[in-house]
């Protein structure tokens, strides 16, 4: 139950606020900005929620604002609200492209409006953003086609009413188009030595559906907790063979659906089945913690001779299948703050300093499965002794696309849409693709 | 229209103008849009005083405009400017109450929204009419409409308790029935359960069988935060009244576990795990779901991690076997992630540490100890090693070589806080590290702090054999005795007295003797001069012909009193974390703190009584599965390190690790300054320790 919702600029200062209950004021609102810089100077540690006053501050940090929701009481489910805060930024992006503080000026009066029907009395509602759009009447420079709905806006909505909540009903398309994105990313934290801390890969299924009237999909993957199941009791008998199963076939941990996947049905059959809401969305995510082999793997050696020069040498390869091609790789190296006079030898892509970053980057358009490549840099250094020798902290960082191929080996088998009213034939796509997370690192 | 002009301080006249201005129908109609965004963007800057002379003219376009855009900036424009204007809202209520009467829904929600939020009595008279008059027809009034009407009761009870209580029967009726849409059931429930929260004479919600079942069978059927919200509420809002039905309602909820919405995976957690209390057996699939669902949502964006850290500490302090298996590797710290992930990660290594992965986690601490960017974070992981030492006996070797190899760093705050450890360590084990003595006494240069100094004069006082000239550190101290800190001063006058005492010699008389003379003459401490007065008695007893039986043996063995063993116990009190498991996901799983400490006047929640509940909840077994023989087995040797010396104090600075080193029983006060200090600060304690104190014999 929040109080109060308020966009800030980078400081904390209140760009708009929208008020749901009338036990926090507005001067509490203004009070954000000045907490916030107590707060940070007080400790390094400032947590993204506070209290003062007995009013609770909430917020959440996007591109260069924050987020706020405020409240009074102490039974507030924080979790919820730090999800709602997620789902608004992700909402008023879809309307205004990119959420800034630019962009939440230029368009505050629908803000206003997605404010209003996202929350009532602080209580979250509708949040997807393709039923929003039936009660926003106000135009945002993306919103053109809307136009026509306009003139039914005095109708009232039955969407609400049906028991999916999440699509409207009556869409059409010309082609009916189902779109399917099967994303891998690889975090991996690594030692110098090439010892494996920890790995894992966040998969992602992306859908985009472009599909006309209310479709039933069911979706198949080659996931054994999915298709196992029928054959699990035979599976005892013979443990020879399921042995053999269980390599074409992963098990994949943690699995998350969207809302719209019947999840008792997942829980009793293992069946994914679902009615899509219009256009994209994640469908599941699932998290695999099995060890596993560095994709691209940098093997760095740097020597420091203090007060004179520091060498770095680094041996790329590319630990794939021959077949199958890393693009847009990048390896980021960290050098000290003051080194300076970079001469580099390198034996392919490309490869530049960049000091805002005090790091090496080194970058490869495309790096083929099995291929090593290797480099050298050299810095000067400061002459000045120093009594502490600079030690760098900061990890290598690597980032690379790898298409059509999934580290986990998960496949879709199928995905049968059926509409059964229309009756439409309808084009499901897939694509694969592994790429770095956000945390693909070695550290040094 | 160009938006920068809308974004610029007005004055009234200007907007005035335009405003009233009349030219054409469509026109005007642009025109006025442009001038009401104008107004409200004035106020979102704050321009109040300008903007509410404009009052009149907004309730004359407000009139006259169809337009349901320009009259949602009307009602946004009188909703802020209520407050100023109470003796015009009269002009605004038949305007409202014609918006109401209007055929279109949103306008509805809007007026209906406007008339429950302005405090004024004849708003709320009409309000609750309406209200009324909306939820009880349950045909034709639309869906949100209802539901906005639900969402307003909360108002009218803030306005009108008894008025309200008339809607609260129909609502709880409407429940019991179950019949309507889902949406509004859950509304129905939340503004139930906001009744009982809002009024403290009203015991927590509890709602029958029927109801809940009736409300849990709409899961799947309503969107993901009425999910979340409805798991939240049914969490103490029923109880389950056989063992079969808790287990029956865990099946149900798991599903959800599931859920892309962090919002309901936790809310589904905070309820199954509510459950647990109420169920004769815990099965081992639901620790492996547990953990498996929070892992995946330690990827979520990094409030909403922040979040799942607090609780995953929560679940870990809870149970004494927990509900959670976690992988110590999730926990290790990202460079990029901001420093209240990584303090909360630090904490979790901590707890999770075990004799089989310590040596992992104290090699990642290790690293992060030495991390020069932040220096809290690095204090914090010396002081884990040092904690994890103590707490397992097994690994100490290992702990003890990482702060020895830390040590070799010789930056200042990491020496400090290796050689505070390093004290704990030798009082745990007393002869097993003595190597590590005579490696201490040329860091004493960087020593600055005071528990780091404590330490030190500890370390050297207690382990003197270890060393060649042990005096010669202390001599050192004593020079700038007057400029030392309270503490530094007694812990001084205690270990020259204790070194006179074990070896009467020229020197350590002369030492004591300077100290002592020092801190009853030059100095204006109550406390300290009590204590030397104290051992300046001591000592003359000693040589006093008419005590023959108080010889310098006794003296000793009155000084070198028995240290009680350092005990260092996470568990926190079943009550506090009875309390706390009820709040997964809200804000006091931030504080990790029970509601009464750290906001006053609120009701904590409790689990309601029922002839099923557990309350012991260390006999409660995970059964099925091959995997649950380790967590079972815990149970026996964790009995042992249970203890009852007030735990909710250990969590009252939550961002060091929880630990507890037992204080000294009353008599032995003399041997250990800590808790002379202790006594300067509490003046109660004192006056209760003092009438407890036995006389001498």
């Amino acid at each position: 139950m929040a109080s109060y919702v308020a966009f800030c600029d980078s400081k904390g200062k209140p760009l708009l606020s929208r008020r749901y209950k009338d036990d926090v004021s507005q001067p509490a609102v203004e009070l954000f900005q000045h907490l916030l810089l107590e707060k940070e100077q007080e400790s390094s540690i400032t947590p993204p929620c506070f209290h003062h006053n007995g009013i609770h501050y909430m917020y959440v940090q996007y591109s260069d604002i924050y987020v706020l929701a405020l409240t009074r009481s102490v039974s507030v489910n924080i979790t919820t609200m730090f999800a709602f805060l997620h789902k608004l930024i992700n909402v008023v992006e879809e309307y205004v492209k990119r959420v800034e503080e630019e962009s939440i000026r230029d368009n505050y009066i629908i803000i206003y409006e997605i404010l209003d029907e996202m929350m009532d009395k602080g209580i979250p509602q509708v949040t997807e953003t393709k039923m929003l759009k039936q009660y926003i009447t106000q135009k945002s420079f993306k919103l053109t086609r809307s136009a026509k709905k306009q003139k039914n806006v005095a109708r009232p909505p039955t969407e609400l009413t049906n028991s999916v909540s999440w699509r409207p009903e009556g869409i059409k398309y010309k082609k009916n188009e189902a779109f399917l994105d099967v994303i891998e990313s690889i975090n991996m934290l690594m030692t110098q030595q090439g010892q494996v801390l920890r790995s894992e890969i966040l998969g992602t299924v992306r859908v985009r559906s472009r599909l006309s009237g209310m479709p039933d999909l069911k979706l198949g993957l080659n996931d054994k907790g999915i298709f196992t199941t029928n054959d699990s009791k035979d599976d005892s008998p013979e443990p020879v063979i399921s042995e053999k199963k269980k390599n074409s076939n992963i098990e994949l941990e943690d699995l998350k659906f969207h809302q719209c996947v019947r999840l008792s049905k997942f829980e009793n059959e293992k069946i994914i089945t679902f009615i899509p809401p219009d256009g994209e969305f994640d469908l599941m995510t699932y998290r695999l913690s099995t060890p596993i082999k560095p994709l691209i793997w940098c093997d760095v050696k740097v020597q420091v001779h203090a007060g004179s020069r520091i060498e770095i040498h680094c041996r790329a390869k590319a630990q794939i299948k021959k077949k199958s091609v890393a693009n847009n790789v990048e390896i980021l190296i960290p050098v000290p703050e003051d080194a300076d006079t970079p001469s580099f030898k390198y034996s392919r892509g490309n490869m530049k300093w960049v000091p805002e970053k005090n790091a090496i980057l080194w970058k490869f358009s495309s790096f083929q499965g099995g291929k090593e490549y290797s480099m050298a840099a050299h810095f000067g250094l400061p002459s000045v002794s120093d009594a502490e020798p600079p030690k760098l902290k900061r990890p290598v960082q690597i980032k690379f696309q790898i298409p059509y191929f999934t580290t986990s080996g998960i496949q879709v088998r199928y995905l049968k849409i059926e509409e059964p009213q229309l009756q439409y034939n309808s084009y499901p796509w897939v694509r694969y693709i592994t790429q770095s997370g956000d945390d693909y690192t070695i550290r040094l | 229209m160009s938006e920068s002009k809308v974004f610029y301080k007005y004055k009234a006249h200007e907007i005035r103008g335009e405003l009233v201005a009349d030219s054409g129908k469509t026109k005007g109609n642009l025109r006025r849009k442009t001038c009401l965004r104008k107004i409200i963007a004035n106020l979102i800057m704050g321009n109040y005083h300008e903007m509410s002379q404009l009052f009149v003219d907004v309730v004359q376009v407000w009139n006259v405009e169809t337009d349901l855009e320009i009259k949602r900036m009307c009602h946004q424009y009188v909703c802020t400017l209520a407050p100023t204007k109470p003796d015009q809202l009269k002009l605004v209520l038949p305007l409202i109450l014609q918006d109401l009467r209007l055929n279109s829904e949103e306008l509805c929600i809007i007026a209906l929204r406007t008339l429950t939020s302005i405090n004024d009595p004849s708003y709320s008279q009409e309000g609750f009419q309406h209200i009324k008059k909306i939820i009880m027809s349950t045909s034709k009034t639309s869906v949100p409409l209802r539901k906005a009407a639900i969402h307003s009761i909360i108002k009218i009870d803030q306005i009108d308790h008894d008025k309200a209580l008339e809607l609260y029967y129909f609502l709880l009726d409407m429940l019991d029935y179950g019949k309507e849409e889902p949406t509004i059931l859950i509304a129905a429930v939340t503004v139930l359960e906001q009744f009982h929260v809002r009024n403290p004479e009203m015991q927590q919600l509890q709602v029958s069988q029927n109801i809940c079942l009736n409300l849990l069978e709409l899961v799947g059927k309503i969107n993901e935060w009425d999910t979340a919200n409805l798991f939240d509420i049914m969490t103490t809002a029923y109880t389950p009244k056989t063992h079969s039905e808790a287990h029956h309602l865990i099946d149900i909820s798991i599903p959800k576990l599931h859920d892309l919405n962090s919002a309901v995976v936790l809310n589904t957690l905070k309820f199954i795990v509510y459950l647990t209390n109420y169920v004769d057996y815990i099965e081992e699939k639901l620790v492996r779901k547990f953990s498996g669902s929070l892992t995946a949502l330690l990827n979520k964006p990094l409030e909403i991690q922040f979040l799942v850290l607090r609780n995953v500490i929560l679940l870990l302090l809870s149970r004494d076997s927990p509900l959670i298996h976690l992988e110590p590797s999730n926990f290790f710290a990202e460079y990029t992630d901001p420093t209240y992930i990584k303090d909360t990660k630090l904490e979790i290594l901590y707890l999770l540490a075990n004799e089989e992965n310590i040596s992992q986690i104290l090699d990642e601490l290790r690293g992060q100890a030495t991390d020069i960017d932040d220096i809290q974070m690095s204090k914090k992981s010396i002081r884990a090693i040092g904690n994890l030492a103590v707490k397992y006996p097994h690994s100490s070797r290992y702990s003890v070589d990482v702060l020895l190899e830390l040590l070799e760093f010789g930056v200042d705050y990491i020496v400090q806080e290796v050689i505070s450890m390093l004290k704990n360590i030798l009082r745990k084990y007393p002869n097993q590290f003595n190597f590590v003595v005579p490696l201490l006494p040329q860091y004493i240069d960087s020593i600055q702090d005071v528990e780091s100094k404590c330490a030190m004069i500890w370390i050297i006082t207690n382990h003197s054999k270890e060393l060649k000239d042990p005096l010669d550190v202390l001599r050192q101290y004593s020079n700038n005795f007057m400029s030392e800190s309270l503490e530094v001063q007694l812990l001084l006058v205690n270990s020259a007295v204790k070194f006179f005492c074990r070896e009467q010699s020229k020197e350590t008389e002369q030492l004591c003797l300077k100290l002592l003379s020092n801190a009853t003459e030059n100095n204006d401490n109550p406390d300290l001069r009590d204590n030397a007065y104290m051992y300046w008695r001591l000592l003359s007893l000693v040589g006093n012909p008419s005590e023959p039986l108080f010889n310098n043996d006794v003296a000793r063995d009155i000084l070198n009193g028995e240290l009680p063993v350092i005990e260092i116990s996470t568990r926190l009190d079943p009550s506090v974390r009875e309390e706390l498991e009820l709040n997964i996901g809200s804000i006091l799983s931030v504080y990790l703190k029970p509601v009464s400490q750290v906001f006053r006047g609120v009701r904590p929640k409790q689990l309601p009584e029922s002839s099923i509940l557990n309350h012991e909840k260390s006999s409660l077994s995970i059964i099925a599965g091959s995997a649950s023989s380790n967590s079972t087995g815990n149970l026996s040797n964790l009995d042992g390190t249970r203890r009852s010396a007030s735990p909710v104090k250990k969590m009252v600075d939550f961002d060091k690790p929880a630990e507890t080193v037992n204080q000294l029983k009353d008599r032995r006060k003399s041997s250990i300054s800590l808790s002379a200090t202790k006594l300067v600060r509490k003046p109660s304690m004192l006056a209760r320790k003092l009438s407890m104190r036995k006389p001498f014999q």
